[in-house]
């Protein structure tokens, strides 16, 4: 994994953001808030995923989605989106 | 300089929702809640339970089984066991299983999907999140009358059975139902029935020392030291007696005679501010009743109000409600509802006590059903109304 990979769209950071703040979403809620579309979300987080920075529970028909907590990158990643708001603040 | 006063010192300790941490002439009844879940603190996931507890209004069901609530969570906290009591209001979930299960969920994850799934999938992602935890649930269903009128026996059944289905795994779903009027048992399938009728707790009304007891417990929560007298306590225990020993309605008529106090400036509540109270509480129609109807329920009531406000007539039949109820909707910009509908509120209404329903026989052509307000004065009630819509309308 790269980290250009990581922060390489602007859609891509912005569910980071949403998750790091939000902890726990599902699918559309992520895609309503960053104002993506459902697919385009859904890609993101697959490969967000794949670089194991987030993880999802399966509710039958429902994902929910989280930061990959215990990961060391996904824990750095998380630190630094809260610090970074911290000082927007 | 004039400094302002208050007879209270805490008054949120006299909210309906406060859970006091005594509960007088209520411990047999709670020791009994807590023998029948005696198992989930020595060996949870063994077997789930199914209580019932019945009582007028006003008779302690509902803050009896949230201080059993508060109390069992604590203990199993205390022994590591993942326990959580959750209280829901059927009446507030409009009756539906669906809202009920979707609150309970949220307060495992609070960014839950709201829709998209049904009620029994909903039940079944709550038992996946038990097991995922490894945490008991036992769930108390306040005014479970509203649900089983709505739905039926399905969602009792369905919430007993889910059990059963799984008869390796832990028991996860326990369920405490709170129930005001036992005859909607009746309308439940036989096997919920018969569990229900065994292991029920009775709650009787109050009698009148048993309402100073409690009265007295609430004076010294929420009023300043000697702003309330023997007296007083003694006055209000003995209007909430011969209102069918209502706790609740002494509570409340306790913190209204603080507030005509504090409106006169007074330091002390005297005799003369609960008799204002008294005039002012309709013991059967409630401030909490009237904002968990439904928006239509309350529009259709307030058609029956102001009519009888402007009219002599003790009656008003079906059809005139119904369109008295038709200007209403106009003037709130609501669609109005049918006529079956309307029927249906009518009959809750009236099984809530607010409105009295008979038939008026075979008159001359047809038969219709008369609406009269047998204990609230028509301008109050319609008061009430026109401030909740109001509010939310804005």
């Amino acid at each position: 994994m790269l980290i250009e990979d990581v922060f390489s769209s602007r859609g891509r950071v912005k569910i980071l953001r949403i998750l790091a703040e939000i902890v726990e979403l599902n699918i559309s809620e992520i895609a309503r808030r960053a104002g993506l579309n459902y697919t385009t979300t859904n890609q993101h987080l697959q490969a967000l995923e794949s670089f194991g920075l987030v993880r999802h529970k399966r509710f039958g028909r429902i994902r929910i989605f989280r930061f990959n907590e215990g990961n060391p990158r996904a824990d750095m990643i998380k630190k630094l989106i809260e610090s970074f708001e911290e000082a927007n603040e | 300089m004039h400094r302002y006063t208050s007879v209270f010192k805490d008054e949120s300790k006299l909210d309906i929702n406060y859970v006091p941490p005594r509960l007088p002439h209520r411990k047999p009844q709670l020791n009994l809640l807590n023998q029948f879940f005696r198992f989930a603190i020595e060996s949870p996931g063994k077997m789930a339970q199914r209580i019932l507890i019945s009582g007028k209004i006003g008779s302690g069901k509902t803050v009896l089984s949230q201080h059993f609530g508060m109390d069992i969570e604590k203990e199993a906290q205390e022994r590591g066991i993942n326990l959580h009591y959750v209280h829901v209001n059927c009446r507030e979930c409009r009756g539906s299983l669906f809202m009920i299960l979707q609150r309970v969920i949220l307060r495992f994850y609070p960014n839950f999907p709201r829709r998209g799934y049904s009620a029994e999938e909903l039940l079944q992602m709550l038992m996946q999140i038990l097991d995922e935890r490894s945490a008991y649930l036992i769930l108390a269903m306040d005014e479970l009358g509203a649900l089983i009128l709505n739905e039926g026996s399905d969602p009792l059944y369905n919430l007993t059975r889910i059990n059963e289905d799984r008869l390796k795994a832990p028991q996860r779903l326990s369920l405490i139902c709170i129930l005001r009027e036992p005859e909607y048992l009746d309308m439940l399938d036989s096997s919920t029935k018969s569990t229900l009728k065994r292991n029920i707790i009775l709650l009787g009304e109050y009698s009148k020392l048993q309402l100073r007891d409690i009265l007295n417990d609430r004076v010294a929560l929420a009023f300043s030291y000697g702003t309330v007298s023997e007296q007083i306590v003694e006055l209000i225990a003995e209007l909430a007696a011969s209102e069918e020993g209502d706790a609740r309605y002494a509570i409340e008529l306790l913190w209204r005679s603080g507030k005509y106090a504090d409106a006169s400036a007074s330091p002390r509540i005297f005799p003369e501010y609960v008799r204002k109270a008294a005039v002012s509480v309709y013991p059967m129609v409630r401030k909490d009743m009237i904002s968990s109807l439904g928006l239509h329920e309350k529009l259709f009531l307030l058609a029956v109000a102001s009519h009888f406000k402007q009219t002599e007539a003790a009656y008003i039949s079906m059809g005139e409600a119904e369109d008295v109820y038709a200007i209403v909707c106009e003037d709130y910009d609501e669609k109005k509802r049918g006529h079956t509908q309307l029927w249906k509120y009518v009959k809750e209404l009236s099984a809530l006590g607010i409105i009295k329903t008979e038939s008026s026989g075979f008159r001359k052509r047809g038969k219709t059903t008369l609406i009269s307000l047998p204990r609230v004065p028509a301008s109050d009630l319609e008061q009430e109304l026109s401030r909740i819509l109001y509010a939310k309308k804005r």
